[in-house]
Parts: C-alpha cells; structure tokens; sequence
C-alpha cells in the first residue's frame, strides 16, 4: 500500500481539505467560517494553510468587503485531486483491515 | 508511515464531519438572498393585500411570477461557478412547488375566509422550513417554528390579519435570510 499524501495527512489539513471538498470548483470559503468549521486558532489555521497554499492544494484570495479585509480559500484541481487520492487510501485501509 | 484501520476510520469521520458542516453553512449562505426576497414579496403582498383588497389576486400572481423568476436568476448566480452543489435552482423549484401545493389546495378545498386565505400559505412555509431543517440544519427548523407559531397567533389572535403577515411574516423572512448569511 502506497504512503499518504504527508501534506494533507497532518489532522488540521485534512479538515481543511474536507471543508473546501464539498464547495463548488472556483467557490471559496471565507477564513472566519473555515476557523469555525475546523476548530482551529487562527494563527494554526492561517500556518496550515499556508501550507497547503504552497503544495497547490488550496488557492487564498484576499480584498476588503468596505473597510473589513476579508481572506478566502478555495481548492485548487490538484488539490481536489490529492484529496481524493487520500480519501481513497483511507477507504483502501479500512477495506483491507475487513 | 502508515495508519492503523481504527485511525483510517477516524480520519475519515472527521473529513465527513467537517465536508458536512462546510455543506450546511454554504446552504445557508445560498439560502439567504431567496428569503430575504420572499421576505420583501410577502410584505408587498400581505400589506397590499390589506390595502386593496380588491386587487390581492393579481397582486399575489405578479408577485409569484417576480419571485419565481427572481429564484431563478438567484440560482444561476451561484450556478455560474459551475457548481455540482446541492441547491441552486432547486430553491427557486422549492417555493414553486409550496406555491402550487397552495393553489391546487385553495382549488379543490376554497377557504371560507380571508383569515384562512392569509394564514394556509404562511403555515406551509413554516412546515416546509422545518421539513427542510431535518436534512440541512438547526436554523431551518427554528426558522419555521417561529414562522408556524407567529402564522397560528396571527389567525387567532391578531386583526387586522393582512398586515400582521405583512410586517411580521415578511420581516421573520428577512431576519431569518440576514441570519443565515451570518452563518
């Protein structure tokens, strides 16, 4: 059986990976509902993402809505795709322990 | 490095967990321009209504037709993103459905009233709010119990009714769509 992905392994990254799955391709997630879904400080969170921004997992957006920045996160194709290859190992684990 | 089956299934608990609460708050965020624009029909339909109540038929299908159109453009606005999402156009087919289930009713079972005229449609929205609910989240049942409950105080207790729906009924719509997008 092949290694997992060691970016997206780290706990804190495959939650964030999770959370940008479901959205639409080219969608975002905006950093503040991302902290909440993950349960992450925002310091840990903004290092993981940098991260996964650096493997080309995950594309971050930032602009101002009036006088507020505001950071946003989506999932870039190889990012999906590297997701989707761990997701199966996962699944090729507990299928091989059955 | 290698995981254990119990840590593979752990792992992917917590990616289920967390792909799920990521898919309720994005269905709230979608959600939330639809109610708010049913929010605004409602105060322009009920208080209209109660203005000219000669004229609550035509008023009631334009509205239907501007609500029903405006669902449509809604739901295109967050296709454009190429989604395989869940929602979309579906919200806008959600109200046209609760709006024929209305009608058909007031066909085949007329109301005897105008109370009952007001009230039957305000109730199905709050039923399907808390049918929705169950599959997508807390806030949607809240929101329709508050719907039902403020719809059964109006009916019994409040007069005029049309504008108690309007002011209400309409502004519980409006609240329940800014909510949403605090989500």
């Amino acid at each position: 059986m092949e290694q997992p992905d060691p970016t997206i392994h780290q706990p804190v990254r495959l939650k964030i990976m999770a959370a940008l799955k479901p959205l639409p391709v080219d969608e975002a997630l905006e950093f503040v509902r991302l902290k909440a879904i993950v349960g992450a400080t925002e310091g840990n969170l903004g290092a993981h993402i940098t991260t996964l921004e650096e493997a080309g997992y995950v594309a971050v957006a930032k602009d101002f809505v009036g006088k507020r920045p505001r950071t946003r996160v989506s999932m870039t194709p190889q990012g999906r795709r590297a997701f989707e290859a761990y997701v199966a190992y996962l699944q090729e684990i507990i299928g091989a322990s059955a | 490095m290698s995981l254990s089956s119990q840590e593979a299934s752990a792992s992917l608990q917590q990616v289920e967990e967390a792909s799920r609460r990521s898919s309720q708050l994005y269905f709230y965020h979608c959600s939330s321009p639809h109610l708010i624009m049913w929010g605004i029909i409602w105060i322009i339909g009920y208080g209209g209504t109660g203005l000219f109540p000669g004229y609550g038929l035509p008023l009631w299908l334009a509205l239907v037709a501007i609500g029903t159109v405006g669902g449509i453009v809604l739901g295109r606005r967050y296709r454009r993103y190429g989604t395989s999402g869940p929602y979309a156009w579906r919200m806008g087919a959600l109200w046209a459905i609760i709006l024929f289930f209305v009608f058909a009713t007031y066909a085949i079972l007329p109301p005897h009233s105008g109370r009952q005229l007001c009230a039957y449609p305000a109730l199905i929205t709050g039923c399907a709010y808390m049918a929705i609910g169950l599959w997508r989240g807390l806030r949607y049942v809240a929101s329709g119990v508050v719907v039902a409950a403020l719809t059964l105080i109006g009916y019994y207790f409040i007069e005029p009714i049309f504008f108690w729906f309007a002011a209400v009924g309409g502004g519980a719509m409006i609240l329940t769509g800014l909510w949403f997008r605090t989500a």
